[in-house]
C-alpha cells in the first residue's frame, strides 16, 4: 500500500513537469523568432530577394506562425523535433551525436567534484573554525570566484603546454576527459563543499550526536554514520541541480577545450538562428532539470522516512 | 501489496549512490595514464578551424569553414592559381560562345574517389542538382545559370538567362564542384553529406561531428598525389586554445586569426604567426539618402577625417592593406591609378564646414560585434574632426538580418561591412550594394548603375576593365562609402608545414608540405 502514495506523486509531478515544459517549448518558440532570420544567416549578403524568397519557401518559414507553432507542438510528443536548417539532418540526429560528450563530462565532472567537495566539506565542519577549515573555506571560495574559461586556459597552460602530460583539447580518449571534467567541476565543488559543512554542522550540534558519542562511538564513525547521513538531504537536492547544470552549463568549458558536447551545439544554433535546433536544444535542457529535481524529490522519500509525500 | 524485498530501502539507496559514485571516479582516475595525443613526426597535416562544417554536402552549405573541407575531397570546374587568377581545374579551359553560353572543355581520365568517372554528364548533374529548388542549396553565385547541356563527353555548355561575364570564377569554388551522378542516384543525400565522394586530392576518411573530419591523400589525383599523407580539421572555437593546442604539438596550423589573437601569440616559442595578403574588404557604409551625408562634401570629409594607415597600424597590427576604394588590389578590375584620400583632419574640418557643419555632427556606426575595436577605433578618428559617432554593436545574427532587410536604413546611418570577394573579380565587391536597385545599395546615381551594367553585361576584358576604371573613379569623388582597408589572412603554425595560401583564403591543402620530422 505504501507504494502508492509515491505513484500518485510521480504522476502529479509528471504531470506538472509536461506542463513545464510546453511552456519552455512555447517560450523558445516564439522568442527565437524575434531574434532574427535563419534564412539571412544562411544566404550570402549578396544573394536576392528572390533567392531569399525560395529558400525560405523551401524550409517551410513562409508559413503562418499559428501554423508553424502548431506543426511544432504536433511532433514533440512523437519526439520529431524538425530539420535542423543550419545542418540539414533531423534535429534529434544532431542532437543525439552530441549528447554522449555531454554526459561523459557531466559524469566525469560530479564524480571530480564529489570526490573533492565531500572530504573537503567534512574536514571544514569537523575543523569548524580551525586552520582546515579556513584553508577548506578559502580555497573553495577562490574556485567559486574564477570563471571556468580562465581556469581551463590555465590548466592548458600548465599541464598540457608546460608538462605535456595532458592534451589541451579534443575528444576521444579517457585523457581527453580530465582537463574539462576538473574546470566544470571546480564551481560545483564549492557549491557542495560549503553546503554539506553547514549542513554537517548543524547535524553535529544535534542530541542524537551526543548521544552517539556518549555510547563510545568514535570521531570517524559519529561523523560518517551518523552525521554524514543526516545532513546528506541538502545536499542531495543541491547535488540534483549541479546536475542540472553540468549538464547545460558546460558551454564556456566546451568552447575552451573544444569538447563536441551539447553546450556548443547550443552556442552554435543560436549564433545560426537555427530555429527547430535552438527550440530543441532548450526543451532538452529544461527537461534534464525537470527529470533531475523529480528524481530528487523522489529520492527524499527513500533517504528519509520522516518525508512522507502528501496525500 | 509490494513485499518488502521488492521495495528500495534507504539503506539500499545509499549503498547503490556510493556505488555509483566509485563507478563515476573510475575514468577520472585512469585518465591520467593517457597522455597527450600523438601526432606529431606523422605525415597527417593538422589545422584548426574556427568551426565545424556545416555539412559535407558541398551543395547544401555556403560558408568558407564547409568550403575550406570540401575544396580538398571535391575538385572544381576552375581554380584559383597561386598567381590569384582563374585556373583549370576540373575544366581545362573555357570560352564564352556568346553572351549568354559559357563552354567548358574538361580534362579527360578523371575518376571519382569511388572509380565513377567524371566528365560532361557529372557537370551536368552537378549543375542541376545545385538548381534544384529541392536541394535548397544556399549557393546563390549561379543565379543566372538556367541549365546545362552536353556537348560531347568532355565538354559542357552553361546556360545563363542574363549575361554573366565572371561565370568561370564563380565555378572555382562552391558552385563549381563536381558530384558523382551514379553515386548519388543509389546514395540517399544524408549519407552523401556524412560520406562524400569526390574526385579531389584528399578522400574522406572519418568525420565526428564537432571534433574532427579525416581525410587521407588520394594517390591517384590527376595532378599527381598530394604532398601530405592526411589532413586532419579540427573545430576550435576559442583562439586561445586552440593555440594552445598548437604548443602541446596537437595541432600544426591555426587559420582564420584576428590580428588581435595574433599579436598576443606573437614569440611564443615554437609558433609562427603569417600573416598572408588577404582580399577581405572592409568599409562603411554610409546613407546618403539622409541628412548630413546627403552632402558630398561631408562624405568626403569622413574619408579624409578616417586615417586608415593608422588605423591599420594601432588596431589590425598592421596585418591589413589601405585601398583606394572597395575594389582590392587582387581582383579583376583593381586601377591603381587611384589613390586613396590623404588623410588630413584640417581638409575634413574645412570640408565639414563648407557642407554647413562647421561644429561637426551626431551620428551612429552600427558594427557587428566581432568588429568592435575596428568601429570604436574610427569613432575615435572622426571625432577628432568633430564627427561624434556613437558605435552601437550587433551580434552577427542580428548584423546580417538587418544588413539585408528590405529596410535599408535598418543599420543606420553609417555601418561597417565587410567582404570576401573570392571570385577575384571587381564584380563581387560592387553587385549588391553600388546600383541603385541593389538591396544593400544607398546611393542613387546614373552614372555608377551604367557603369555597374557596363561590367556586368560584357564578357569582353577590356571593356569591363574600362568601366572598372570609371567606377572607382567615380567612387572615389562621390564617397558613398568610407573606403577602408583588404585584410590579411592570418595563420599560426609551427615548423612542420610549408604551405603558401592564396588571397582568398580558402584552405587548398594539395600543395602543403610536411618537414621530416
Amino acid at each position: 500500500m505504501k507504494t502508492l502514495p509515491i505513484l500518485r506523486a510521480a504522476a502529479v509531478r509528471l504531470g506538472s513537469a509536461a506542463v513545464v515544459l510546453l511552456c519552455v517549448a512555447t517560450v523558445a518558440f516564439f522568442l527565437v523568432r524575434l531574434s532574427g532570420d535563419p534564412v539571412k544567416v544562411l544566404l550570402p549578403p549578396d544573394a536576392t530577394a528572390a533567392q531569399e524568397a525560395t529558400l525560405r519557401a523551401s524550409l517551410g518559414l513562409d508559413r503562418p506562425l499559428a501554423v508553424q507553432y502548431l506543426d511544432y507542438l504536433w511532433g514533440l510528443p512523437r519526439l520529431d523535433f524538425g530539420t535542423s536548417l543550419f545542418y540539414d539532418q533531423p534535429v534529434a540526429t544532431v542532437l543525439l551525436e552530441r549528447l554522449p560528450a555531454t554526459l561523459e563530462l557531466a559524469a566525469a565532472a560530479l564524480a571530480v567534484a564529489l570526490l573533492i567537495a565531500v572530504p573537503a566539506g567534512i574536514l571544514a565542519a569537523v575543523r569548524r573554525g580551525r586552520a582546515g577549515d579556513t584553508g577548506v573555506m578559502a580555497g573553495v571560495l577562490i574556485g567559486q570566484s574564477t570563471p571556468p574559461f580562465w581556469v581551463g586556459i590555465l590548466l592548458i597552460l600548465v599541464f598540457a603546454v608546460q608538462f605535456r602530460i595532458l592534451p589541451a583539447s579534443g575528444y576521444g580518449t579517457a585523457a581527453h576527459l580530465v582537463l574539462p571534467a576538473v574546470t566544470l567541476a571546480i564551481y560545483s565543488v564549492a557549491v557542495i563543499a560549503r553546503l554539506l559543512r553547514s549542513a554537517l554542522i548543524d547535524v553535529l550540534g544535534a542530541d542524537y550526536i551526543r548521544t552517539a558519542r556518549a555510547k563510545g562511538l568514535g570521531t570517524g564513525a559519529v561523523v560518517l554514520r551518523h552525521g554524514l547521513r543526516n545532513a546528506s538531504l541538502p545536499v542531495i537536492t543541491v547535488v540534483g541541480l549541479e546536475v542540472g547544470s553540468l549538464l547545460g552549463g558546460a558551454i564556456l568549458t566546451e568552447q575552451v577545450f573544444a569538447w563536441p558536447g551539447v553546450g556548443r551545439l547550443t552556442v552554435e544554433a543560436v549564433a545560426n538562428r537555427d530555429f527547430p535546433l535552438v527550440q530543441a536544444t532548450v526543451l532538452f535542457f529544461a527537461a534534464t532539470f525537470v527529470l533531475v529535481n523529480l528524481l530528487v524529490d523522489l529520492s527524499y522519500t527513500l533517504l528519509d522516512p520522516r518525508v512522507r509525500v502528501a496525500e | 501489496m509490494a513485499r518488502p524485498a521488492d521495495r528500495i530501502t534507504r539503506r539500499d539507496a545509499l549503498r547503490l549512490g556510493g556505488a555509483t559514485l566509485s563507478a563515476l571516479a573510475l575514468p577520472g582516475l585512469l585518465a591520467g595514464c593517457g597522455g597527450a595525443a600523438a601526432g606529431g613526426g606523422s605525415d597527417i597535416l593538422r589545422l584548426a578551424q574556427s568551426a565545424d562544417p556545416q555539412t559535407l554536402d558541398p551543395q547544401k552549405q555556403g560558408d568558407m569553414v564547409s568550403m575550406n573541407v570540401l575544396v580538398n575531397i571535391f575538385d572544381t570546374l576552375t581554380a584559383a592559381t597561386p598567381q590569384n587568377t582563374i585556373g583549370p581545374g576540373l575544366a581545362l579551359s573555357w570560352t564564352a560562345l556568346d553572351p549568354k553560353t559559357w563552354r567548358f572543355r574538361l580534362r579527360r581520365g578523371v575518376a571519382f574517389h569511388n572509380g565513377e568517372p567524371c566528365g560532361a554528364e557529372a557537370v551536368k548533374f552537378s549543375i542541376e542538382r545545385l538548381l534544384d529548388p529541392e536541394t535548397r542549396s544556399p549557393i546563390v553565385e549561379l543565379r543566372f545559370v538556367e541549365g546545362a547541356t552536353v556537348v560531347d563527353p568532355y565538354t559542357v555548355d552553361l546556360h545563363t538567362s542574363e549575361p554573366d561575364p565572371i561565370l568561370p570564377a564563380k565555378v572555382s569554388l562552391f558552385g563549381g564542384v563536381i558530384l558523382p551522378p551514379k553515386l548519388l542516384a543509389e546514395t540517399p543525400p544524408e549519407e552523401f553529406a556524412r560520406a562524400p565522394v569526390g574526385t579531389g586530392p584528399f578522400v574522406f576518411e572519418s568525420w565526428r561531428r564537432a571534433h574532427e573530419v579525416r581525410l587521407r591523400a588520394n594517390t591517384d589525383h590527376w595532378n599527381g598525389p598530394p604532398g601530405v599523407g592526411g589532413l586532419v580539421f579540427r573545430p576550435m572555437p576559442n583562439a586561445a586554445s586552440s593555440l594552445a593546442a598548437m604548443q602541446s604539438d596537437e595541432l600544426d596550423i591555426v587559420t582564420g586569426l584576428t590580428p588581435d589573437a595574433a599579436l598576443q601569440l606573437d614569440g611564443y616559442p615554437g609558433m609562427r604567426i603569417e600573416s598572408h595578403p588577404g582580399i577581405r574588404t572592409a568599409y562603411l557604409s554610409l546613407d546618403t539618402e539622409d541628412g548630413p551625408l546627403r552632402h558630398r562634401k561631408v562624405r568626403q570629409a569622413l574619408n579624409h577625417a578616417v586615417n586608415v594607415p593608422l588605423l591599420i597600424e594601432a588596431v589590425l597590427d598592421g596585418k591589413a592593406r589601405e585601398l583606394p576604394t572597395m575594389i582590392p588590389r587582387e581582383s579583376f578590375g583593381f586601377d591603381k591609378a587611384v589613390e586613396p584620400y590623404t588623410r588630413d583632419v584640417g581638409t575634413a574640418k574645412r570640408l565639414l564646414a563648407d557642407a554647413g557643419y562647421p561644429d561637426g555632427f551626431a551620428t551612429t556606426i552600427t558594427a557587428s560585434n566581432e568588429d568592435a575595436n575596428v568601429a570604436e577605433a574610427i569613432s575615435g578618428l572622426l571625432a577628432e574632426a568633430g564627427v561624434r559617432a556613437k558605435v552601437a554593436l550587433l551580434d552577427p545574427g542580428t548584423y546580417s538580418t538587418r544588413l539585408t532587410s528590405a529596410n535599408k536604413r535598418a543599420l543606420g546611418p553609417i555601418y561597417l561591412a565587410a567582404s570576401t570577394g573570392w571570385t577575384m573579380d571587381g564584380q563581387s565587391l560592387v553587385q549588391s550594394n553600388v546600383r541603385s536597385d541593389r538591396r544593400q545599395s544607398r546611393w542613387d546615381s546614373a552614372e555608377a548603375d551604367a557603369l555597374i551594367d557596363a561590367q556586368e553585361q560584357s564578357v569582353d576584358p577590356e571593356e569591363r576593365e574600362e568601366a572598372f576604371a570609371a567606377l572607382q573613379r567615380l567612387l572615389k569623388k562621390e564617397a558613398p562609402f568610407v573606403f577602408l582597408y583588404q585584410l590579411d589572412n592570418i595563420y599560426a603554425r609551427n615548423a612542420r608545414p610549408r604551405w603558401e595560401p592564396g588571397v582568398t583564403g580558402s584552405l587548398t591543402m594539395a600543395s602543403a608540405e610536411l618537414e621530416e620530422a
